[in-house]
C-alpha cells in the first residue's frame, strides 16, 4: 500500500488511484511511421529493475493522472534520471 | 487446589478465582492468568504431544515464542492452536489439547514413536510424492490433528477495520518503547504505543527490577498515566504490530477494543516514524532430549514465578552460555524453589553472574547432553563439555538459556538489513531502509537510553533524562548445540526438527538456510522458529565450517503472530461483502418480486419480473410479448453518462470514436464504436450532441467507469492543451425507458409538450420538455428494436415517473420489463453485446459493423491496429445467426466444429434464446467465414461427442430493416 | 449504539460543478472561487469547494437550485469552461459526535487529524472502497458518495455504529 504524492492532494493512499502503467513514448502519427514502428509503439511497455516512470490517476480523489519514478525492487518513489 | 501456586506475589488478582476446563478436567485460576500459567499453578506439566513423533511435552515459554503447548479453545470463544502461553484466562474457558487423542497423557499417535527411525526430516516429500501428493494429504493432516475452524463465527458483536496516521508508531511497550512513547509526547507530537501483551512493561513484567527509586512496574504504571493524559497518544495493549509494510504502513491487530461491540480491530497505520522496541526473545539450548515435559526456557521459569505466582518445579537444574539465567536462578531460590546445579558451557562463569547466586553449586565447562523421564523431567546428565565423566542431576526442572535474540521480524519486514554480532552471539539491525530505527538493549539501561536516544533523533526533538538502574552486564559464549548430546536434539520444538534433520538436508545439498528451513520445515509452524532458528543458523554454520553472517537468516515475513480472519475482514460480511449499486427503483423492485441480477459495474437490477406460479421462461416470455405485441418499460438508469464540454470535444470524440461525431447537429444522436489503440472493440455507446460545444456520451453500463479513465487520459496526459472538460453524469440522468408499438400512444396519455411525430422527432435524436409535468429529456434510441422512448429525468423524479407510467400504460398492457427479456430482444435483432458477441480479436467488420468505421478520417484510435491486424489474418470469425434443427436450446459458449467432428473448433455461439415472434429457439454465433457461408449448416459438438446443426443466417431474426424502431 | 456518534442521511442538495479557469469561472458565475487546493468558502450559505485542478463544486440547499441555474446559465456559459448541474448524483451523509473522528476512520483512508485536515477542509478521497467527498464540519464531517451507493454506505454506517 505505497503513499503516492498527488500533485494537488498531497500524499494519499495507493487504495484512492487507479494505476496507469509505465509511461511509454509519445504517440506517433500512424501514417507516419512504418508498421514495425507502430506495432512497437503498441506492444513495447517499460519494464526495467529498479526505478521506472509510471502513471496513476488519482480516480477516487481529485481526478489528476500524475507521473512518478518508482523503484520496482522497493516500491522507494524515487528521483528520475533527468530530475533536478 | 493449586499444588504450584505460590502464596504471595504475581500480577494475579487472586480477589478474582477463576473456573476452567482443559481436556475435560476442571481446574481453578486467577485473573491475570495465562491458561498455561494456570496450568502450571495446579501442576499440569504434561500438556501436549508433538507434531510428528507423539512425543509428551510441556510449556516451554510463557508467551508468543512457546513452541509447543498448541490448544483449542471451545465454547462461544472457538478458536484453534492457539498457544496456551498467550490465552488470558476467563472464567468456564475451556479448551483441549490438539494433535493427540484422547488425550497428551495417554495418546495413541505416540505409537509412531516406534516408527520415528523411518521418518526423518523430507519424509513427505519423498514418500508421498505418487501418484499425488493430494492422496496421501488428508490422512496426513488428520493424524497431525492440528484443530479445525470454528463452525460459525462469534454470534455477538462485530470485527472493525480502521485506518489511523500518526507521527511516530512505537511497537513494544516494555522500558525502550515507554521510553519513547515519553519522548515523543512530551513533544508534542502523534504518537501510537502498541503493545502485545495484557499489560504494558514487556519485559519488566517478567523481572524483579527497580528503576530509579520504584519497583519497575510502578514505574511503567506512572509513564502510562501520564500517556493517557495526553490527547495526542494511543496506547493500545493487547495489540499486535504484525505486519510491516512500504511507505511506513503497518498493520495492528488490537484484541481488546474499548468499544464493547467490536470484538477485534485490524487497523492500518501510515507513520512518520516507527520504533520497533520489540525486545528480545530467548533460545533454546539443543541436547539431547531438550523438550520433556519440565523442561522450559530459563526466562519462561523466570516469569511464571515472578509475574504469575506459579512454581513449575520444585528442583531445577538450569543449563546456560550467558549470564542471563543467573538472575533466573536468584528468582528462582527467593520463590523457594531449589537450585540442584548450575550448568555453564562457559570455562569461566563471569563474576558479575556468578554473584547473583551465592549457595549454588556451579559446573563450568559443562553441558547437559541428555535428560531422563517420558511424561515428566526426572533428572539431567551432565559432562563437560570435551568429554569426560558424567553425572546424574536428579530434577523436576530444567530451565535452558542458550541466549537472546533481539526480535527484528519488524524492522526486517521493513527490509531493514540485519548483521551478525560476534559480542552477542546474534543478528542484529544494520541498516533500515525505511524511516524506521530499532530500539532496545540487553541490559536495562541499554533499552532505556536506546528509546529516548533513537525518538530524539529520528523526530528531532530532546532526549529524555534516564532514571537509575542496576544492571548486570550480559555475556555469552554461542553454543548452537550439546556435540555430545545422546537421544534427539531438537532445534524446532513444534515441527519436531532434530540436528540430524538438519544435517541429512545437508548432506542432501539442500545447503542453503531457505532450502534447509523448507526441506526440513524448521521454523515453519505457528511459533515461526521463535526459540530455534538461530540454533538452526548455529548448525549449518558449523556443519559448513562458515561463519554465521554466511548463513544469513530467511525472510521474515508478516504475520509476526497470527491474527483472526475476522479481523482481517473487518465489516466486509453479508451484505456488504461486495460493493452494490441501486437506482430510485430498487425498492419496487424488491416490491414486485424481481429476481435481482449484479450487472455489470455493481449495480443490482432486475432480471425479469415472475408473477405468481411462473418459471424462468414464462415470465421472460411474458415480457417479450408485452414489447413486442403492446409496450414495456424498464429501468435504463445505470448506463454510463458523461457530460462533455469545450472548444475541442469534436476533435477529440472524432479521435476516439470509429464513426464521424463532428458533423452531429444539437439534438441528433449518433451510435459508435470505441477501440483500443491495439484495434479491440472497447465499448459502443451513444453521442448526443446538445449544443456546439456540449455534448452527452453515453457508455455501456458495465465500462463507465474503465471509459472515463480512458477518456481523462487521454485528455491528460495525451492532450493536455485541448480545451475538454468531462463530468460525470450517469446519477445526474435516469431514465425510465418505453418501448413496443403502443409507445408513442402512452407517452400522450403521460402529456408532454413535445411533438412526438416521427417527422419532427426522428429516430436518434432527442428533445427537451416535460413529460407528465417532469423536466425530461426524451431520446429515441432503441436496444430492444422496438419504437422506444428513453425518458430521462433527474433521479428525484424517476420514481413519480415510472408509477406515472404504468398508470398511464395500463390500458396499453404495459409490463415491466428485467434484462432478461432485454437480452432475447437484442438478440432477435442482433444488437452488438459486448460481453457475448464481443470476443478477443473480433473486429467491427466481423459483427458486420464495418459501416460504423470512418474511411474518411485519416486516423482514430484503433484505426491502423484494426488494419494491421486483417492483414495478417484470413478466415475470420464472423457474427452469424443461428437456427438448431432440430429445435432446441444451445448453451452459450457451444463450440462449432466443422461437421461436428473433434477437432479444431471454427467459432462459437455467442448466445441462444427462445423467440416468442418465431416460437422456437434461435441465436448468434462467431463462425470461421460466416458471412459467406448464409443458408449453410454449421455444427455445435457438445460434451460426450452430441451434434446439433444449426442453419446459418444473417445475424438478424427479427426487422432487418428496421422499420420497428424507426417509426 | 457503541460509539457516541450520529449518522444522517441527508436531503439533496443543488450542486453544479464547475470546470475550467479561475478567472474564466469567477467572471461568468460572479462567485469568489477558494484558491487553495481542497478547501472550501462559505459565501452567504453557498458552499465553494476546490477540489481539483481547475475544478470547483458549488453547494447550497436546494430549494436556492432554481436561481442558481438561472443565475449560473450552464447552457450559455462560454464555450471553454463546463458548469454542469449534479445536484442528484451525491448523496451526503453526516457523521457527528464526540467519536465522529473514529468512526470515518473506519472508511476513509486519508489523514483527518485537524492539523492537517482542519475547519473548511474538504476533498474527494474513499468511503468504504467508494469515491467520496469527505468534508468537516463543526461538529464532525460530512461525507458524500455517488447516488447509486448511498444505501451500501448507510448499510456500512449502520454497521459501524452497531
Amino acid at each position: 500500500m505505497i503513499n503516492i504524492p498527488c500533485p494537488f492532494c498531497g500524499p494519499r493512499n495507493e487504495s484512492e488511484f487507479s494505476f496507469g502503467g509505465p509511461v511509454k513514448p509519445d504517440r506517433p502519427d500512424p501514417n507516419s511511421v512504418t508498421d514495425e514502428q507502430w506495432v512497437e509503439y503498441l506492444t513495447t511497455v517499460p519494464n526495467p529493475l529498479g526505478a521506472v516512470q509510471e502513471r496513476w490517476w488519482h480516480v477516487r480523489g481529485c481526478g489528476t493522472w500524475l507521473t512518478i519514478w518508482r523503484d520496482t525492487r522497493t516500491h522507494d518513489i524515487v528521483k528520475g534520471p533527468n530530475d533536478a | 487446589m493449586m499444588l504450584n501456586r505460590l502464596s504471595t506475589g504475581g500480577r494475579i488478582d487472586r480477589s478474582k478465582p477463576l473456573k476452567f476446563k482443559f481436556n475435560g478436567k476442571t481446574y481453578t485460576g486467577f485473573s491475570g492468568d495465562t491458561l498455561a500459567s494456570a496450568l502450571i499453578a495446579n501442576g499440569v506439566s504434561l500438556t501436549a504431544r508433538s507434531f510428528k513423533y507423539h512425543r509428551p511435552r510441556g510449556i516451554v515459554g510463557a508467551g508468543v515464542e512457546e513452541p509447543s503447548t498448541l490448544v483449542e479453545l471451545l465454547g462461544g470463544d472457538a478458536s484453534g492452536n492457539r498457544p496456551a502461553t498467550t490465552v488470558p484466562l476467563t472464567e468456564g474457558l475451556a479448551a483441549r489439547s490438539v494433535n493427540c487423542w484422547p488425550s497428551p497423557n495417554f495418546d495413541l499417535g505416540g505409537l509412531t514413536q516406534v516408527a520415528t527411525r523411518f521418518l526423518p526430516a523430507g519424509f513427505y516429500y519423498k514418500t508421498f510424492k505418487w501418484p499425488n501428493w493430494h492422496v496421501f494429504e488428508p490422512t496426513i493432516r488428520k493424524a497431525a490433528g492440528l484443530a479445525t475452524a470454528p463452525s460459525c463465527p462469534p454470534t455477538t458483536g462485530h470485527f472493525e477495520n480502521r485506518y489511523a496516521h500518526t507521527n511516530l508508531l512505537v511497537a513494544g511497550a516494555g522500558p525502550a518503547g515507554l521510553m519513547a512513547a515519553l519522548t515523543a509526547a512530551r513533544a508534542g507530537k502523534r504518537v501510537m504505543l502498541v503493545d502485545e501483551g495484557i499489560e504494558p512493561g514487556g519485559s519488566l513484567l517478567s523481572t524483579s527490577q527497580s528503576i530509579g527509586s520504584l519497583p519497575a512496574l510502578d514505574w511503567v504504571a506512572e509513564v502510562v498515566d501520564e500517556l493517557a493524559d495526553n490527547p495526542n497518544v494511543t496506547h493500545m495493549q493487547n495489540a499486535t504490530v504484525w505486519g510491516y509494510r512500504e511507505h511506513n504502513y503497518l498493520m495492528v491487530h488490537e484484541r481488546s477494543p474499548k468499544n464493547p461491540s467490536v470484538i477485534e480491530r485490524n487497523w492500518r497505520i501510515r507513520a512518520g516514524h516507527v520504533i520497533t522496541a520489540t525486545g528480545g526473545i530467548e533460545r533454546t539450548m539443543v541436547f539431547g532430549n531438550n523438550e520433556r515435559p519440565g523442561i522450559m526456557l530459563a526466562s519462561a521459569a523466570q516469569t511464571y514465578v515472578n509475574r504469575y505466582a506459579a512454581c513449575p518445579g520444585r528442583n531445577a537444574v538450569i543449563f546456560t552460555n550467558n549470564n542471563s539465567a543467573y538472575s533466573v536462578a536468584a528468582d528462582l531460590i527467593a520463590a523457594g524453589v531449589k537450585i540442584a546445579a548450575i550448568v555453564d558451557s562457559r570455562a569461566t562463569v563471569p563474576i558479575e553472574a556468578e554473584t547473583l547466586t551465592t549457595q549454588t553449586t556451579i559446573y563450568a565447562g559443562s553441558v547437559v547432553t541428555t535428560t531422563l523421564g517420558h511424561k515428566h523431567i526426572r533428572a539431567a546428565i551432565i559432562e563437560p563439555i570435551n568429554g569426560g565423566e558424567a553425572c546424574t542431576i536428579p530434577c523436576d526442572l530444567l530451565a535452558h538459556s542458550g541466549g537472546w535474540n533481539p526480535t527484528v521480524h519488524l524492522f526486517s519486514q521493513s527490509r531493514g538489513t540485519l548483521k551478525y554480532d560476534k559480542i552477542y552471539a546474534t543478528f542484529r539491525p544494520d541498516q533500515p531502509h525505511q524511516s524506521t530505527t530499532y530500539a532496545g538493549g540487553f541490559t536495562l539501561a541499554e533499552a532505556l537510553l536506546s528509546g529516548t536516544e533513537a525518538t530524539a533523533v529520528a523526530l528531532n526533538i530532546s532526549a529524555q533524562d534516564i532514571p537509575v538502574t542496576a544492571n548486570v552486564p550480559y555475556a555469552i559464549e554461542p553454543l548452537w548445540r550439546v556435540e555430545n548430546s545422546k537421544g534427539k536434539a531438537f532445534l524446532d520444538i513444534q515441527n519436531d526438527v532434530t540436528v540430524d534433520d538438519v544435517h541429512l538436508a545437508i548432506r542432501e545439498g539442500y545447503s542453503n538456510i531457505e532450502h534447509v528451513k523448507r526441506y526440513t520445515t524448521g521454523g515453519m509452524g505457528i511459533d515461526q522458529g521463535k526459540t530455534g532458528n538461530m540454533n538452526i543458523i548455529g548448525a549449518v554454520a558449523l556443519q559448513q565450517g562458515v561463519p554465521m553472517d554466511e548463513i544469513g537468516t530467511t525472510t521474515f515475513r508478516a504475520p509476526y503472530t497470527p491474527i483472526s480472519f475476522g479481523a482481517i475482514g473487518g465489516l466486509r460480511e453479508e451484505s456488504v461483502v461486495l460493493p452494490y449499486r441501486h437506482t430510485p427503483l430498487t425498492d419496487w423492485n424488491h416490491t414486485e418480486g424481481a429476481f435481482m441480477y449484479e450487472a455489470g459495474a455493481r449495480w443490482r437490477r432486475p432480471g425479469y419480473f415472475p408473477h405468481a406460479g411462473e418459471d424462468f421462461q414464462t415470465a421472460v416470455n411474458r415480457e417479450c410479448r408485452a414489447v413486442r405485441e403492446k409496450v414495456g418499460v424498464y429501468d435504463g438508469s445505470p448506463l454510463g453518462k458523461f457530460e462533455l464540454k469545450g472548444l475541442d470535444v469534436d476533435r477529440f470524440l472524432d479521435h476516439i470514436y470509429t464513426n464521424i461525431m463532428s458533423t452531429l447537429k444539437p439534438g441528433q444522436c449518433r451510435y459508435g464504436l470505441m477501440l483500443s489503440d491495439d484495434g479491440l472493440i472497447a465499448d459502443d455507446g451513444v453521442v448526443m450532441r446538445l449544443s456546439e460545444h456540449r455534448w452527452i456520451v453515453s457508455t455501456s453500463t458495465g465500462h463507465a467507469d474503465a471509459m472515463n479513465g480512458h477518456m481523462e487520459e487521454l485528455l491528460q496526459t495525451q492532450f493536455p492543451d485541448w480545451n475538454v472538460f468531462l463530468t460525470t453524469v450517469t446519477s445526474q440522468w435516469n431514465n425510465a425507458t418505453v418501448c413496443g408499438p403502443n409507445a408513442r400512444e402512452v407517452l400522450q396519455a403521460l402529456g408532454t409538450d413535445i411533438d412526438l411525430s416521427p417527422k419532427t422527432f426522428p429516430f436518434m435524436s432527442f428533445r427537451d420538455g416535460k413529460v407528465a409535468g417532469i423536466p425530461a429529456r426524451i431520446v429515441r434510441v432503441s436496444f430492444t428494436g422496438e419504437l422506444s422512448f428513453e425518458v430521462n429525468v433527474a433521479p428525484r423524479d424517476l420514481r413519480s415517473l415510472w408509477d406515472k407510467i404504468l398508470a398511464a400504460g395500463a390500458p396499453f398492457g404495459i409490463m415491466p420489463v428485467g434484462s432478461e427479456a432485454s437480452h432475447v430482444l437484442r438478440v432477435e435483432k442482433g444488437f452488438l453485446s459486448l460481453g457475448h458477441e464481443v470476443d478477443g480479436p473480433v473486429d467491427a467488420h466481423d459483427l458486420g459493423m464495418g459501416w460504423a468505421l470512418s474511411k474518411k478520417k485519416p486516423d482514430y484510435l484503433g484505426k491502423h491496429a484494426v488494419n494491421l491486424r486483417r492483414a495478417g489474418t484470413a478466415n475470420r470469425r464472423e457474427l452469424v445467426g443461428v437456427l438448431p434443427e432440430p429445435d432446441c436450446m444451445i448453451p452459450e459458449g457451444a463450440p462449432l466444429t466443422p461437421n461436428g467432428q473433434k477437432t479444431t473448433t471454427e467459432g462459437f455461439v455467442t448466445a441462444c434464446v427462445w423467440s416468442v415472434v418465431h416460437n422456437r429457439w434461435i441465436g448468434l454465433a462467431l463462425l470461421k467465414n460466416g458471412h459467406s457461408r448464409h443458408g449453410e449448416t454449421a455444427h455445435v459438438r457438445l460434451k460426450d461427442g452430441v451434434i446439433i446443426p444449426l442453419k446459418i443466417t444473417a445475424p438478424v431474426h427479427y426487422d432487418p430493416q428496421g422499420e420497428k424502431l424507426r417509426s | 449504539m457503541s460509539y457516541d456518534v450520529t449518522t444522517d442521511r441527508l436531503p439533496t442538495f443543488a450542486i453544479f460543478d464547475f470546470k475550467g479557469t479561475r478567472k474564466t469561472l469567477e467572471k461568468w458565475t460572479k462567485f469568489t472561487l477558494p484558491d487553495a487546493p481542497n478547501r472550501f468558502i462559505v459565501n452567504t450559505g453557498v458552499i465553494l469547494c476546490h477540489i481539483g485542478p481547475d475544478h470547483w463544486l458549488l453547494r447550497a440547499p436546494l430549494d436556492r437550485e432554481e436561481t442558481l441555474e438561472s443565475q449560473l446559465k450552464p447552457t450559455n456559459a462560454p464555450a471553454d469552461i463546463s458548469i454542469v448541474r449534479i445536484s442528484d448524483t451525491q448523496t451526503f451523509f453526516s457523521i457527528t459526535g464526540p467519536n465522529a473522528a473514529e468512526v470515518i476512520s473506519i472508511g476513509c483512508p486519508m489523514d483527518l487529524h485537524e492539523t492537517v485536515f482542519p475547519q473548511n477542509s474538504v476533498s474527494f478521497s474513499e468511503f468504504f472502497t467508494v469515491k467520496a467527498l469527505i468534508m468537516r464540519i463543526p461538529l464532525g464531517f460530512e461525507v458524500a458518495v455517488e447516488q447509486s451507493y448511498a444505501n451500501m454506505i448507510a448499510d456500512y454506517l449502520d454497521r459501524a455504529t452497531a
